[in-house]
Protein backbone atom coordinates (compact mmCIF):
# COMPACT_ATOMS: atom_id res chain seq x y z
CA UNK A 1 0.00 0.00 0.00
CA UNK A 2 2.84 2.38 0.28
CA UNK A 3 2.66 3.60 -3.56
CA UNK A 4 -0.34 5.06 -2.47
CA UNK A 5 0.32 6.56 0.69
CA UNK A 6 0.58 10.28 -0.79
CA UNK A 7 -2.20 10.38 -2.43
CA UNK A 8 -4.10 12.89 0.20
CA UNK A 9 -0.92 15.40 -0.21
CA UNK A 10 -1.08 15.12 -3.76
CA UNK A 11 -4.73 15.70 -4.00
CA UNK A 12 -4.62 18.83 -1.75
CA UNK A 13 -2.24 20.50 -4.76
CA UNK A 14 -4.68 19.52 -7.48
CA UNK A 15 -6.99 22.01 -9.05
CA UNK A 16 -10.26 20.35 -8.04
CA UNK A 17 -9.79 21.59 -4.57
CA UNK A 18 -11.98 24.59 -5.58
CA UNK A 19 -15.09 22.77 -7.07
CA UNK A 20 -17.24 22.39 -4.15
CA UNK A 21 -20.37 20.77 -5.70
CA UNK A 22 -21.85 17.91 -4.19
CA UNK A 23 -21.66 14.57 -6.03
CA UNK A 24 -23.16 12.25 -3.90
CA UNK A 25 -25.98 12.63 -1.69
CA UNK A 26 -27.04 9.96 0.84
CA UNK A 27 -30.66 11.47 2.75
CA UNK A 28 -31.82 9.69 6.00
CA UNK A 29 -31.49 5.74 3.71
CA UNK A 30 -32.65 3.19 5.31
CA UNK A 31 -33.17 -0.32 3.76
CA UNK A 32 -34.76 -2.90 5.51
CA UNK A 33 -35.09 -6.29 4.88
CA UNK A 34 -38.50 -7.68 5.81
CA UNK A 35 -37.07 -11.59 6.46
CA UNK A 36 -39.43 -13.80 7.80
CA UNK A 37 -38.02 -15.91 10.89
CA UNK A 38 -36.82 -19.28 8.99
CA UNK A 39 -38.36 -18.21 5.61
CA UNK A 40 -40.18 -20.60 3.56
CA UNK A 41 -38.19 -21.35 0.60
CA UNK A 42 -40.98 -24.66 -1.06
CA UNK A 43 -44.43 -23.69 -2.27
CA UNK A 44 -45.84 -26.63 0.12
CA UNK A 45 -44.30 -24.53 3.39
CA UNK A 46 -45.65 -21.54 2.00
CA UNK A 47 -49.49 -22.93 1.28
CA UNK A 48 -48.88 -23.98 5.15
CA UNK A 49 -48.18 -21.73 6.48
CA UNK A 50 -50.41 -18.85 4.96
CA UNK A 51 -53.04 -21.09 5.69
CA UNK A 52 -51.98 -21.38 9.39
CA UNK A 53 -51.36 -17.88 9.51
CA UNK A 54 -47.62 -18.26 10.44
CA UNK A 55 -45.82 -15.48 9.33
CA UNK A 56 -43.86 -14.57 11.62
CA UNK A 57 -41.53 -11.15 10.17
CA UNK A 58 -38.27 -10.03 11.41
CA UNK A 59 -37.59 -6.80 10.14
CA UNK A 60 -34.14 -6.39 9.72
CA UNK A 61 -32.30 -3.22 8.98
CA UNK A 62 -29.55 -3.45 6.86
CA UNK A 63 -28.60 0.22 7.12
CA UNK A 64 -30.32 2.77 9.43
CA UNK A 65 -31.01 6.35 8.43
CA UNK A 66 -27.61 6.88 7.09
CA UNK A 67 -26.88 10.83 5.64
CA UNK A 68 -23.88 11.94 4.28
CA UNK A 69 -22.47 13.88 1.24
CA UNK A 70 -19.82 13.77 -0.63
CA UNK A 71 -18.11 16.85 -2.74
CA UNK A 72 -17.01 16.73 -5.65
CA UNK A 73 -13.24 16.08 -5.84
CA UNK A 74 -13.03 14.34 -2.64
CA UNK A 75 -12.01 10.86 -1.66
CA UNK A 76 -13.93 9.25 0.66
CA UNK A 77 -13.92 6.21 2.16
CA UNK A 78 -16.17 4.02 4.17
CA UNK A 79 -15.38 1.70 6.68
CA UNK A 80 -16.78 -0.79 8.77
CA UNK A 81 -16.59 -4.43 9.64
CA UNK A 82 -17.79 -7.28 7.52
CA UNK A 83 -21.15 -6.98 7.29
CA UNK A 84 -22.00 -3.47 8.65
CA UNK A 85 -24.22 -2.75 5.30
CA UNK A 86 -21.32 -1.36 3.49
CA UNK A 87 -21.54 -3.29 -0.20
CA UNK A 88 -25.11 -2.31 0.31
CA UNK A 89 -24.74 1.05 1.11
CA UNK A 90 -22.75 0.72 -2.47
CA UNK A 91 -25.24 -0.80 -4.14
CA UNK A 92 -28.03 1.72 -3.38
CA UNK A 93 -25.80 4.23 -4.68
CA UNK A 94 -25.04 2.77 -7.94
CA UNK A 95 -28.41 2.32 -8.07
CA UNK A 96 -28.23 -1.63 -8.12
CA UNK A 97 -30.95 -1.46 -5.04
CA UNK A 98 -33.73 0.82 -4.15
CA UNK A 99 -33.52 2.40 -0.49
CA UNK A 100 -36.42 1.43 1.83
CA UNK A 101 -36.46 5.19 2.73
CA UNK A 102 -34.57 7.58 2.58
CA UNK A 103 -33.18 9.27 -0.94
CA UNK A 104 -29.71 9.00 -2.83
CA UNK A 105 -28.42 11.86 -5.23
CA UNK A 106 -26.15 11.01 -8.01
CA UNK A 107 -26.05 11.37 -11.13
CA UNK A 108 -26.05 7.83 -12.47
CA UNK A 109 -24.71 7.79 -15.41
CA UNK A 110 -21.62 9.20 -13.98
CA UNK A 111 -20.65 6.72 -11.50
CA UNK A 112 -18.24 3.87 -12.53
CA UNK A 113 -18.15 0.91 -9.84
CA UNK A 114 -15.18 -0.59 -9.91
CA UNK A 115 -15.13 -4.37 -9.04
CA UNK A 116 -13.18 -7.83 -10.84
CA UNK A 117 -14.07 -10.42 -12.39
CA UNK A 118 -17.84 -9.88 -12.63
CA UNK A 119 -19.16 -11.81 -15.71
CA UNK A 120 -16.30 -13.81 -16.59
CA UNK A 121 -16.78 -16.68 -18.34
CA UNK A 122 -13.35 -19.70 -17.57
CA UNK A 123 -14.96 -21.51 -20.85
CA UNK A 124 -14.59 -18.37 -23.22
CA UNK A 125 -10.89 -17.21 -24.39
CA UNK A 126 -9.45 -14.05 -23.26
CA UNK A 127 -10.62 -11.87 -26.32
CA UNK A 128 -14.13 -13.21 -26.06
CA UNK A 129 -14.10 -11.99 -22.33
CA UNK A 130 -12.72 -8.60 -23.16
CA UNK A 131 -16.17 -7.97 -25.37
CA UNK A 132 -18.61 -9.89 -22.65
CA UNK A 133 -17.18 -8.01 -19.83
CA UNK A 134 -16.66 -5.04 -21.72
CA UNK A 135 -20.01 -4.70 -22.82
CA UNK A 136 -21.58 -5.42 -19.31
CA UNK A 137 -20.19 -2.71 -17.86
CA UNK A 138 -20.86 -0.63 -20.72
CA UNK A 139 -18.72 0.22 -23.81
CA UNK A 140 -19.99 0.10 -26.75
CA UNK A 141 -18.54 -2.36 -29.86
CA UNK A 142 -16.75 0.07 -31.68
CA UNK A 143 -15.09 1.44 -27.95
CA UNK A 144 -13.51 -2.37 -27.44
CA UNK A 145 -12.28 -2.46 -30.38
CA UNK A 146 -10.25 0.48 -30.39
CA UNK A 147 -9.11 0.05 -26.82
CA UNK A 148 -8.57 -3.75 -27.24
CA UNK A 149 -4.80 -3.38 -27.80
CA UNK A 150 -4.66 -1.34 -24.82
CA UNK A 151 -6.26 -3.65 -22.89
CA UNK A 152 -4.19 -6.72 -23.74
CA UNK A 153 -1.08 -4.53 -23.03
CA UNK A 154 -1.78 -3.00 -19.40
CA UNK A 155 -2.76 -6.67 -18.45
CA UNK A 156 0.70 -8.04 -19.95
CA UNK A 157 -1.26 -10.71 -21.82
CA UNK A 158 0.11 -11.01 -25.22
CA UNK A 159 0.03 -14.36 -26.38
CA UNK A 160 -2.65 -15.37 -24.22
CA UNK A 161 -6.17 -13.53 -25.42
CA UNK A 162 -6.99 -16.82 -27.37
CA UNK A 163 -6.89 -19.25 -25.05
CA UNK A 164 -9.69 -20.07 -22.66
CA UNK A 165 -10.05 -18.32 -19.48
CA UNK A 166 -10.01 -21.46 -17.92
CA UNK A 167 -6.30 -22.28 -18.28
CA UNK A 168 -4.86 -18.57 -17.39
CA UNK A 169 -3.89 -18.29 -13.21
CA UNK A 170 -5.61 -16.20 -11.00
CA UNK A 171 -3.57 -13.48 -11.16
CA UNK A 172 -4.08 -13.17 -14.83
CA UNK A 173 -7.70 -12.98 -14.49
CA UNK A 174 -7.44 -10.16 -12.27
CA UNK A 175 -5.35 -8.34 -14.64
CA UNK A 176 -7.17 -8.75 -16.95
CA UNK A 177 -10.23 -7.66 -15.38
CA UNK A 178 -8.73 -4.50 -13.87
CA UNK A 179 -7.26 -3.44 -17.31
CA UNK A 180 -10.74 -3.44 -18.81
CA UNK A 181 -12.33 -1.91 -15.92
CA UNK A 182 -10.09 1.19 -15.86
CA UNK A 183 -9.62 1.63 -19.52
CA UNK A 184 -11.97 3.72 -20.04
CA UNK A 185 -11.60 7.79 -19.35
CA UNK A 186 -11.90 8.86 -16.10
CA UNK A 187 -15.36 8.39 -14.98
CA UNK A 188 -16.52 11.42 -12.74
CA UNK A 189 -17.99 9.24 -9.79
CA UNK A 190 -15.35 6.37 -9.18
CA UNK A 191 -16.38 3.30 -6.27
CA UNK A 192 -14.01 1.19 -5.57
CA UNK A 193 -14.74 -1.85 -3.68
CA UNK A 194 -11.60 -3.20 -2.32
CA UNK A 195 -9.71 -3.60 -6.03
CA UNK A 196 -6.47 -2.52 -5.07
CA UNK A 197 -4.92 -5.52 -4.23
CA UNK A 198 -4.32 -7.61 -7.28
CA UNK A 199 -1.70 -9.29 -9.43
CA UNK A 200 1.83 -9.43 -7.99
CA UNK A 201 3.72 -6.99 -6.52
CA UNK A 202 4.57 -5.11 -10.03
CA UNK A 203 1.52 -5.28 -11.22
CA UNK A 204 -0.26 -3.80 -7.83
CA UNK A 205 1.93 -0.62 -8.23
CA UNK A 206 1.04 -0.44 -11.95
CA UNK A 207 -2.55 -0.56 -10.75
CA UNK A 208 -2.08 1.59 -7.89
CA UNK A 209 -0.50 4.28 -10.13
CA UNK A 210 -3.48 3.48 -12.94
CA UNK A 211 -5.74 4.38 -10.28
CA UNK A 212 -3.96 7.48 -8.29
CA UNK A 213 -3.87 8.78 -12.23
CA UNK A 214 -7.95 8.70 -12.54
CA UNK A 215 -8.23 10.47 -9.48
CA UNK A 216 -5.62 13.36 -10.70
CA UNK A 217 -8.47 13.31 -13.29
CA UNK A 218 -10.71 14.94 -10.90
CA UNK A 219 -13.12 12.25 -10.02
CA UNK A 220 -14.59 12.19 -7.28
CA UNK A 221 -13.89 8.84 -5.32
CA UNK A 222 -15.81 6.43 -3.13
CA UNK A 223 -13.44 3.64 -1.82
CA UNK A 224 -14.70 0.76 0.48
CA UNK A 225 -12.19 -1.10 2.57
CA UNK A 226 -12.26 -2.86 5.91
CA UNK A 227 -8.52 -1.81 6.16
CA UNK A 228 -8.02 1.60 8.19
CA UNK A 229 -4.97 1.95 6.56
CA UNK A 230 -5.68 2.02 3.14
CA UNK A 231 -8.45 4.75 4.19
CA UNK A 232 -6.13 7.10 6.16
CA UNK A 233 -3.30 6.84 3.55
CA UNK A 234 -5.78 7.77 0.42
CA UNK A 235 -9.16 9.75 1.83
CA UNK A 236 -10.09 13.47 2.17
CA UNK A 237 -13.02 11.85 4.24
CA UNK A 238 -13.77 8.72 5.84
CA UNK A 239 -17.43 7.42 6.82
CA UNK A 240 -17.55 4.39 9.24
CA UNK A 241 -20.86 2.20 9.16
CA UNK A 242 -21.05 -0.02 11.98
CA UNK A 243 -24.18 -2.56 12.07
CA UNK A 244 -26.02 -0.54 9.28
CA UNK A 245 -25.40 2.66 11.86
CA UNK A 246 -23.36 5.86 11.02
CA UNK A 247 -20.95 5.76 13.41
CA UNK A 248 -18.75 8.76 12.95
CA UNK A 249 -17.74 10.72 9.79
CA UNK A 250 -14.90 13.58 8.99
CA UNK A 251 -11.15 13.61 9.42
CA UNK A 252 -9.74 9.88 8.03
CA UNK A 253 -7.57 9.90 11.15
CA UNK A 254 -10.13 10.61 13.70
CA UNK A 255 -12.40 8.14 12.62
CA UNK A 256 -9.70 5.37 12.15
CA UNK A 257 -8.26 6.00 15.50
CA UNK A 258 -12.38 5.66 16.90
CA UNK A 259 -12.21 2.68 14.80
CA UNK A 260 -9.43 0.83 16.15
CA UNK A 261 -10.05 1.44 19.45
CA UNK A 262 -13.51 -0.39 19.08
CA UNK A 263 -11.68 -2.88 17.25
CA UNK A 264 -8.85 -3.53 19.16
CA UNK A 265 -8.78 -7.13 20.10
CA UNK A 266 -6.75 -7.86 23.35
CA UNK A 267 -3.85 -9.40 22.41
CA UNK B 1 -30.97 10.12 -29.54
CA UNK B 2 -29.84 8.71 -26.37
CA UNK B 3 -32.54 6.09 -25.91
CA UNK B 4 -31.26 4.49 -29.44
CA UNK B 5 -27.54 4.26 -28.18
CA UNK B 6 -29.33 2.78 -24.75
CA UNK B 7 -30.93 0.21 -27.24
CA UNK B 8 -28.32 -0.30 -29.16
CA UNK B 9 -25.58 -0.80 -26.23
CA UNK B 10 -28.71 -3.54 -24.82
CA UNK B 11 -28.76 -4.80 -27.83
CA UNK B 12 -24.71 -5.48 -28.07
CA UNK B 13 -25.11 -6.73 -24.91
CA UNK B 14 -27.43 -9.59 -25.56
CA UNK B 15 -25.84 -10.94 -28.40
CA UNK B 16 -22.46 -10.95 -25.98
CA UNK B 17 -24.20 -12.90 -23.51
CA UNK B 18 -26.14 -15.22 -25.96
CA UNK B 19 -22.81 -15.92 -27.67
CA UNK B 20 -21.41 -17.08 -24.25
CA UNK B 21 -24.44 -18.89 -23.76
CA UNK B 22 -23.67 -20.83 -26.86
CA UNK B 23 -20.10 -21.25 -26.49
CA UNK B 24 -20.47 -22.66 -23.06
CA UNK B 25 -23.39 -25.36 -23.96
CA UNK B 26 -21.02 -26.67 -26.45
CA UNK B 27 -17.54 -26.08 -24.29
CA UNK B 28 -16.78 -29.31 -24.38
CA UNK B 29 -18.40 -31.19 -26.96
CA UNK B 30 -16.70 -31.76 -30.32
CA UNK B 31 -19.44 -31.34 -32.53
CA UNK B 32 -20.75 -28.03 -30.70
CA UNK B 33 -23.80 -26.70 -32.63
CA UNK B 34 -24.14 -29.51 -34.89
CA UNK B 35 -25.59 -30.82 -31.79
CA UNK B 36 -28.32 -28.63 -32.43
CA UNK B 37 -28.69 -30.26 -36.01
CA UNK B 38 -28.16 -33.40 -35.13
CA UNK B 39 -30.75 -33.83 -31.86
CA UNK B 40 -33.92 -32.75 -33.41
CA UNK B 41 -33.11 -35.71 -36.61
CA UNK B 42 -31.59 -38.36 -34.14
CA UNK B 43 -35.21 -37.65 -32.16
CA UNK B 44 -37.08 -38.06 -35.46
CA UNK B 45 -35.33 -41.10 -36.53
CA UNK B 46 -36.20 -42.97 -33.01
CA UNK B 47 -39.53 -41.71 -32.84
CA UNK B 48 -40.10 -42.98 -36.59
CA UNK B 49 -38.46 -46.12 -36.16
CA UNK B 50 -41.38 -46.88 -33.04
CA UNK B 51 -44.19 -44.96 -34.32
CA UNK B 52 -44.44 -44.61 -38.21
CA UNK B 53 -46.11 -48.35 -38.09
CA UNK B 54 -48.76 -47.37 -34.99
CA UNK B 55 -49.79 -44.35 -36.71
CA UNK B 56 -49.27 -45.00 -40.66
CA UNK B 57 -53.04 -44.68 -41.73
CA UNK B 58 -53.73 -41.68 -39.49
CA UNK B 59 -50.69 -39.76 -40.49
CA UNK B 60 -49.26 -39.46 -43.75
CA UNK B 61 -45.04 -38.59 -43.43
CA UNK B 62 -44.71 -39.54 -39.86
CA UNK B 63 -41.46 -38.29 -39.46
CA UNK B 64 -42.24 -34.53 -40.70
CA UNK B 65 -45.23 -34.78 -38.72
CA UNK B 66 -43.24 -35.56 -35.80
CA UNK B 67 -40.08 -33.12 -36.44
CA UNK B 68 -42.64 -29.79 -36.37
CA UNK B 69 -43.46 -30.46 -33.41
CA UNK B 70 -40.61 -31.05 -31.98
CA UNK B 71 -39.14 -28.40 -32.92
CA UNK B 72 -41.68 -26.14 -31.72
CA UNK B 73 -41.73 -27.60 -28.24
CA UNK B 74 -37.97 -28.17 -27.89
CA UNK B 75 -38.18 -24.22 -28.66
CA UNK B 76 -40.54 -23.60 -26.06
CA UNK B 77 -39.28 -25.36 -23.20
CA UNK B 78 -35.79 -24.75 -24.08
CA UNK B 79 -36.49 -20.90 -23.95
CA UNK B 80 -38.57 -21.28 -21.04
CA UNK B 81 -36.50 -23.49 -18.78
CA UNK B 82 -33.70 -21.56 -19.40
CA UNK B 83 -34.78 -18.14 -18.89
CA UNK B 84 -36.63 -19.66 -15.50
CA UNK B 85 -33.18 -19.55 -13.92
CA UNK B 86 -30.81 -16.81 -15.53
CA UNK B 87 -31.37 -14.65 -12.60
CA UNK B 88 -30.38 -16.81 -10.34
CA UNK B 89 -27.63 -17.97 -12.39
CA UNK B 90 -26.32 -14.71 -12.74
CA UNK B 91 -26.89 -13.06 -9.44
CA UNK B 92 -23.70 -12.01 -8.87
CA UNK B 93 -23.75 -9.98 -11.65
CA UNK B 94 -27.31 -8.80 -11.66
CA UNK B 95 -26.38 -6.88 -8.81
CA UNK B 96 -23.37 -5.13 -10.31
CA UNK B 97 -24.64 -3.99 -13.46
CA UNK B 98 -26.80 -1.27 -14.47
CA UNK B 99 -28.59 -2.84 -17.04
CA UNK B 100 -32.25 -3.95 -16.80
CA UNK B 101 -32.65 -7.30 -15.74
CA UNK B 102 -35.34 -8.59 -18.26
CA UNK B 103 -32.10 -8.42 -20.59
CA UNK B 104 -30.93 -11.78 -18.86
CA UNK B 105 -33.91 -13.26 -19.46
CA UNK B 106 -34.37 -11.95 -23.43
CA UNK B 107 -30.79 -13.57 -23.71
CA UNK B 108 -31.83 -16.88 -23.23
CA UNK B 109 -35.03 -16.74 -25.32
CA UNK B 110 -32.83 -15.18 -28.10
CA UNK B 111 -30.20 -18.07 -27.10
CA UNK B 112 -33.32 -20.73 -27.63
CA UNK B 113 -34.30 -18.59 -30.67
CA UNK B 114 -30.94 -19.16 -32.35
CA UNK B 115 -30.97 -23.21 -31.76
CA UNK B 116 -34.08 -23.00 -33.11
CA UNK B 117 -32.74 -21.57 -36.29
CA UNK B 118 -30.26 -24.56 -36.23
CA UNK B 119 -32.64 -27.26 -36.21
CA UNK B 120 -35.05 -25.58 -38.61
CA UNK B 121 -31.70 -26.06 -40.99
CA UNK B 122 -32.52 -29.58 -40.48
CA UNK B 123 -35.87 -29.38 -40.84
CA UNK B 124 -35.44 -27.78 -43.97
CA UNK B 125 -33.45 -30.55 -45.59
CA UNK B 126 -35.80 -33.36 -44.09
CA UNK B 127 -38.54 -31.72 -45.90
CA UNK B 128 -36.47 -31.58 -49.07
CA UNK B 129 -35.72 -35.38 -48.32
CA UNK B 130 -39.34 -36.05 -47.49
CA UNK B 131 -40.28 -34.51 -50.94
CA UNK B 132 -42.62 -32.18 -49.34
CA UNK B 133 -43.36 -30.11 -52.24
CA UNK B 134 -42.83 -26.39 -51.37
CA UNK B 135 -46.07 -24.37 -51.25
CA UNK B 136 -47.11 -20.85 -50.83
CA UNK B 137 -48.30 -21.29 -47.43
CA UNK B 138 -45.05 -21.89 -46.15
CA UNK B 139 -44.12 -18.33 -45.99
CA UNK B 140 -46.40 -17.81 -42.93
CA UNK B 141 -44.22 -19.86 -40.73
CA UNK B 142 -42.13 -16.93 -39.41
CA UNK B 143 -45.50 -15.34 -37.70
CA UNK B 144 -46.58 -18.44 -36.06
CA UNK B 145 -43.14 -18.56 -34.78
CA UNK B 146 -42.41 -15.14 -33.58
CA UNK B 147 -45.89 -15.74 -31.97
CA UNK B 148 -44.91 -19.02 -30.20
CA UNK B 149 -41.23 -16.92 -28.79
CA UNK B 150 -43.76 -14.24 -27.39
CA UNK B 151 -45.57 -16.79 -25.28
CA UNK B 152 -42.69 -18.42 -24.32
CA UNK B 153 -41.50 -15.30 -23.30
CA UNK B 154 -44.50 -14.37 -21.47
CA UNK B 155 -44.49 -17.47 -19.92
CA UNK B 156 -40.47 -16.87 -18.99
CA UNK B 157 -41.02 -13.70 -17.15
CA UNK B 158 -43.37 -15.57 -14.90
CA UNK B 159 -41.18 -18.52 -13.97
CA UNK B 160 -37.89 -16.50 -13.77
CA UNK B 161 -40.02 -14.21 -11.10
CA UNK B 162 -41.19 -17.36 -9.45
CA UNK B 163 -38.12 -19.45 -9.31
CA UNK B 164 -36.35 -16.08 -7.47
CA UNK B 165 -38.61 -17.19 -4.36
CA UNK B 166 -39.18 -20.75 -4.75
CA UNK B 167 -36.73 -23.52 -5.76
CA UNK B 168 -39.56 -25.62 -6.14
CA UNK B 169 -40.64 -24.41 -9.68
CA UNK B 170 -38.25 -25.90 -11.51
CA UNK B 171 -38.91 -29.18 -10.15
CA UNK B 172 -42.93 -28.42 -10.67
CA UNK B 173 -42.63 -27.26 -13.84
CA UNK B 174 -40.61 -30.07 -15.50
CA UNK B 175 -43.83 -32.46 -14.17
CA UNK B 176 -46.27 -29.65 -15.98
CA UNK B 177 -43.96 -30.11 -19.00
CA UNK B 178 -44.50 -33.64 -19.46
CA UNK B 179 -47.82 -33.67 -19.19
CA UNK B 180 -47.66 -30.69 -21.70
CA UNK B 181 -46.48 -32.18 -23.75
CA UNK B 182 -48.62 -35.51 -23.75
CA UNK B 183 -51.22 -33.09 -24.61
CA UNK B 184 -49.40 -31.33 -27.23
CA UNK B 185 -49.72 -33.83 -30.16
CA UNK B 186 -46.55 -34.16 -30.81
CA UNK B 187 -46.06 -37.44 -31.69
CA UNK B 188 -50.03 -38.61 -31.98
CA UNK B 189 -52.55 -37.45 -34.24
CA UNK B 190 -54.46 -35.22 -32.21
CA UNK B 191 -58.02 -36.40 -33.87
CA UNK B 192 -57.69 -39.77 -32.27
CA UNK B 193 -58.83 -38.52 -29.04
CA UNK B 194 -62.45 -37.42 -27.70
CA UNK B 195 -63.83 -36.09 -25.11
CA UNK B 196 -62.09 -33.94 -22.22
CA UNK B 197 -58.97 -34.36 -23.02
CA UNK B 198 -59.30 -33.32 -26.62
CA UNK B 199 -60.97 -29.99 -25.76
CA UNK B 200 -57.45 -29.25 -23.37
CA UNK B 201 -55.86 -30.19 -26.71
CA UNK B 202 -57.57 -28.19 -29.20
CA UNK B 203 -56.92 -25.17 -26.17
CA UNK B 204 -53.59 -25.66 -25.61
CA UNK B 205 -51.55 -23.29 -27.39
CA UNK B 206 -48.34 -24.95 -27.78
CA UNK B 207 -51.02 -27.18 -29.88
CA UNK B 208 -52.63 -24.68 -32.05
CA UNK B 209 -49.02 -22.87 -33.11
CA UNK B 210 -47.46 -26.69 -33.72
CA UNK B 211 -51.28 -27.56 -35.85
CA UNK B 212 -51.22 -24.45 -37.74
CA UNK B 213 -47.42 -25.21 -38.83
CA UNK B 214 -48.03 -28.63 -39.95
CA UNK B 215 -51.17 -27.72 -41.75
CA UNK B 216 -49.09 -24.90 -43.91
CA UNK B 217 -46.57 -26.87 -43.98
CA UNK B 218 -47.17 -30.08 -44.69
CA UNK B 219 -51.00 -29.69 -46.59
CA UNK B 220 -50.79 -25.75 -47.76
CA UNK B 221 -53.73 -24.61 -45.33
CA UNK B 222 -53.60 -21.62 -43.69
CA UNK B 223 -55.34 -21.26 -40.36
CA UNK B 224 -58.32 -20.26 -39.46
CA UNK B 225 -59.99 -17.53 -37.89
CA UNK B 226 -60.15 -19.03 -34.63
CA UNK B 227 -56.80 -20.37 -35.10
CA UNK B 228 -55.50 -17.05 -35.76
CA UNK B 229 -57.36 -15.14 -32.92
CA UNK B 230 -55.56 -18.24 -30.12
CA UNK B 231 -52.71 -17.56 -31.68
CA UNK B 232 -52.43 -14.06 -31.23
CA UNK B 233 -54.07 -14.07 -28.04
CA UNK B 234 -52.18 -16.59 -26.66
CA UNK B 235 -49.00 -15.14 -27.67
CA UNK B 236 -49.50 -11.71 -26.98
CA UNK B 237 -51.75 -12.10 -23.87
CA UNK B 238 -48.97 -13.89 -22.24
CA UNK B 239 -46.52 -11.76 -23.31
CA UNK B 240 -48.26 -8.68 -21.65
CA UNK B 241 -49.70 -11.03 -18.84
CA UNK B 242 -45.38 -11.96 -17.93
CA UNK B 243 -43.95 -8.82 -18.42
CA UNK B 244 -46.47 -6.94 -16.24
CA UNK B 245 -46.23 -9.17 -13.11
CA UNK B 246 -42.44 -9.30 -13.70
CA UNK B 247 -42.75 -5.93 -13.54
CA UNK B 248 -44.24 -5.20 -10.67
CA UNK B 249 -42.36 -7.74 -8.66
CA UNK B 250 -38.66 -6.68 -9.70
CA UNK B 251 -38.20 -4.67 -6.61
CA UNK B 252 -39.27 -7.37 -4.61
CA UNK B 253 -36.84 -9.63 -6.98
CA UNK B 254 -33.82 -7.37 -6.60
CA UNK B 255 -34.34 -7.39 -3.07
CA UNK B 256 -34.76 -10.60 -2.71
CA UNK B 257 -31.85 -11.95 -5.11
Amino acid sequence: MNAMENWTKERGEGPNQNRKGTDIAVKNVTMQFRRAKDEATSIKELLVRTLRREHSYEEFKALDNISFTVHQGEVAGIIGTNGSGKSTMLKIISGALIPTSGTVEVDRRKVQLLTLGTGFDVELTGRENVYLNGAIIGYTREYIDEKYSDIVKFAELEGFMEEKVRNYSSGMVSRLGFAIATVRDTPEILILDEVLSVGDMFFRQKSEARIREMIHGGSTVLIVSHSTSVIRNNCTKAIWIEKGRLRAQGDPRDVCDAYEKLKEVPK
Amino acid sequence: MEERQQRKQYAFVVKQLTSREIKRKYARSYLGIVWSVLNPLLSMAVLSLIFSQLFRRSIENYPIYYLTGYILWQAFTGATNAAMTTLVDNKTLLLKVKFPMELFILTRIYTALINMGYSLAAYGVMLILFRVAPKWTMLLSPAFLVLLFLFATGVSYLLAAAYVFFGDVKHLYSVILTLWMYCSAIFYPAEQLQGFIRIIILNNPIYTYIHCLRKAVMYGQVPGGVEWAQMILWGVGMYYIGYWIFKKNKYKIMQRI
